[in-house]
């Protein structure tokens, strides 16, 4: 029963990876970045019923509270005042159009499950298949980052990437010691804030965050 | 005996629930939207008093644009004879399966194209141009996700796949189904000229699909064309509920009794999408038309993703 939840919950996550791709609006973008941190804190959550009902432990259970208070309710809340303050609300040019940018992401999926068949013991034990469906949400969140040329695109890519490693992490090793998770989360929340604030600067200085123009820099 | 009641079951739930349908979403879209609201039987008069009038046919049209409604109405209902709306009496032998679903939906919609060019309005022609685009990019991912279950239950008869869906547990908390699940409720807005890709209450030119296409029609032949519209999208629903969340399972008897359960069950199940069809139609708004495509891809990546993970979880664990 855990078992069949955390697999539609993998494909879940996977699922928004791809529903990020295929939306042009910024405030789009941070609604199905909360989708997905949802999905991650629903597997923490029974990741941790189980292990507290096998082991009696119940770090996974404060961790799932943490993904709920940071990725749910704080990050997207500061996102959005960082898009508040800036006038892009549509991206407007691609590096491809969409159609093509999202079959490009199904090749990425396909790509990571050839990558990934050649692991040892893949599908036995700890290292099950749902695996494979967190890697491609890293592969998709690297896709997504490049595609985007606004600065706010950018961070929702990095934070993209950050779920996708954490739910391999987290789906894999059966949960990390608490103090990592606590590293994570530290080194994550401080990333969004300086780069939020940067945002604001680049905003300022430029009048835009299309971070083509951070090229005139050169000297 | 078996086969005529078969036939005689479902081309009257079908029938008589298609109007409803409509009605009903309308009905929930001014409930939400705090109106009144039209009856739920509004679309039964409004066919009622079409039939009574007499049609008006351009002089310039040719036989296609008087054969059409009774082809795409035609159509319409063999294709709901394709799908049953009950797995407890099934005929013996089930001429057809999906494939032949699709592609008598596809002769509907080529002759209803066809009639609309008929006429050379301009209206029509910009309507099956555009119709054109919509299925063009929407018939891939009702194939695929089709077959996707289809290889699951190793046979290509929509009433076999419902009999082994309803024997796999509760089948919605598995990964493919859950992909097709979504990549055919995409496919149920976009062939039912639903809000994010057609608006149907509407006759704004810059937005109009499937009405552009039956603007020059009036009295009966317009009834048969928009009965025939109601019964597609009446078809696609039952395809989804009846494959993806089976019911019979749970009926431990058989009879008369058995069978009323069933259909109300399906009713019931009708009336749940619909609320999640009216529900989309207010929290979204019309797409622009070059932004169909996007929506149309993550509809197809979603039936090819559905594939995907049939064959990465093994198919004997489905």
């Amino acid at each position: 029963m855990f078992d069949f939840l955390l697999e539609t919950l993998s494909v879940l996550i996977l699922l928004s990876a791809f529903a990020l791709m295929a939306n042009k609006r910024i405030s789009s973008y941070i609604r199905t970045f909360r989708i997905q941190s949802i999905s991650i804190a629903l597997a923490a959550g029974i990741m941790g019923i189980q292990s507290s009902q096998a082991e009696g432990r119940f770090d996974f259970l404060i961790v799932c509270l943490l993904i709920v208070a940071l990725k749910v309710v704080y990050i997207p809340h500061l996102l959005h005042k960082t898009y508040a303050n800036v006038k892009y609300k549509v991206e407007k040019d691609f590096i491809l159009n969409i159609p093509i940018m999202i079959i490009i992401c199904c090749g990425l999926v396909l790509f990571s499950y050839f990558a990934l068949a050649s692991i040892e013991g893949l599908g036995q034990g700890l290292l099950n298949l749902q695996f494979v469906n967190s890697v491609s949400v890293i592969w998709i969140g690297l896709f997504f980052m490049i595609s985007r040329k606004k600065a706010i695109g950018q961070i929702i890519g990095f934070l993209v990437i950050e779920n996708g490693l954490y739910i391999a992490a987290m789906l894999s090793t059966n949960g990390m010691p608490l103090v990592v998770d606590l590293g994570i989360f530290l080194d994550m929340l401080t990333a969004v804030m300086i780069m939020g604030l940067m945002v604001f600067r680049i905003n300022d200085k430029f009048d835009s965050i299309d971070i083509d123009k951070l090229n005139h820099l050169k000297g | 005996m078996n086969n005529l009641i078969y036939i005689f079951l479902q081309a009257l739930t079908i029938l008589m629930l298609a109007p409803l349908v409509n009605g009903l979403i309308r009905k929930m879209k001014a409930f939400i939207q705090k109106r009144q609201g039209a009856s739920i039987f509004q679309m039964y008069y409004d066919l009622y008093k079409l039939v009574r009038k007499g049609s008006v046919v351009s002089e310039v049209s040719s036989w296609i644009f008087k054969a059409t409604p009774y082809i795409f109405f035609a159509s319409a209902l063999v294709a709901a004879m394709l799908v049953p709306v009950s797995t407890i009496i099934l005929p013996k032998h089930i001429p057809g399966d999906f494939i032949v679903l699709v592609s008598v939906l596809g002769l509907g919609r080529f002759f209803m194209m066809l009639a609309a060019l008929d006429t050379a309005s301009t209206f029509g022609g910009m309507g099956s141009s555009r119709e054109a685009m919509v299925s063009t990019l929407i018939e891939p991912t009702i194939l695929v996700s089709l077959f996707t279950i289809g290889l699951i239950s190793q046979s290509t008869s929509l009433s076999q796949i419902m009999l082994t869906v309803q024997g796999a547990g509760f089948p919605l908390a598995h990964p493919v189904y859950i992909m097709v699940f979504l990549a055919l409720l995409i496919v149920i807005i976009a062939e039912s000229a639903r809000i994010p890709i057609d608006d149907p209450s509407t006759h704004l030119e810059l937005t109009m699909i499937h009405e552009a296409m039956i603007l020059e029609y009036s009295g009966r032949h317009l009834a048969l064309m928009e009965y025939g519209a109601a019964i597609k999208q009446l078809v696609f629903m039952t395809l989804l509920v009846n494959v993806l969340v089976p019911h019979d399972q749970i009926i431990a008897f058989t009879g008369f009794l058995a069978l009323f359960l069933s259909l109300l069950i399906y009713f019931f199940k009708i009336l749940i999408l619909t609320g999640i069809i009216a529900l989309i139609e207010i929290n979204t708004v019309k797409f622009r038309l070059f932004s169909i495509p996007n929506m149309a891809a993550f509809a197809f990546i979603l039936s090819f993703l559905g594939i995907l993970q049939y064959f990465i979880l093994g198919g004997s664990n489905v």
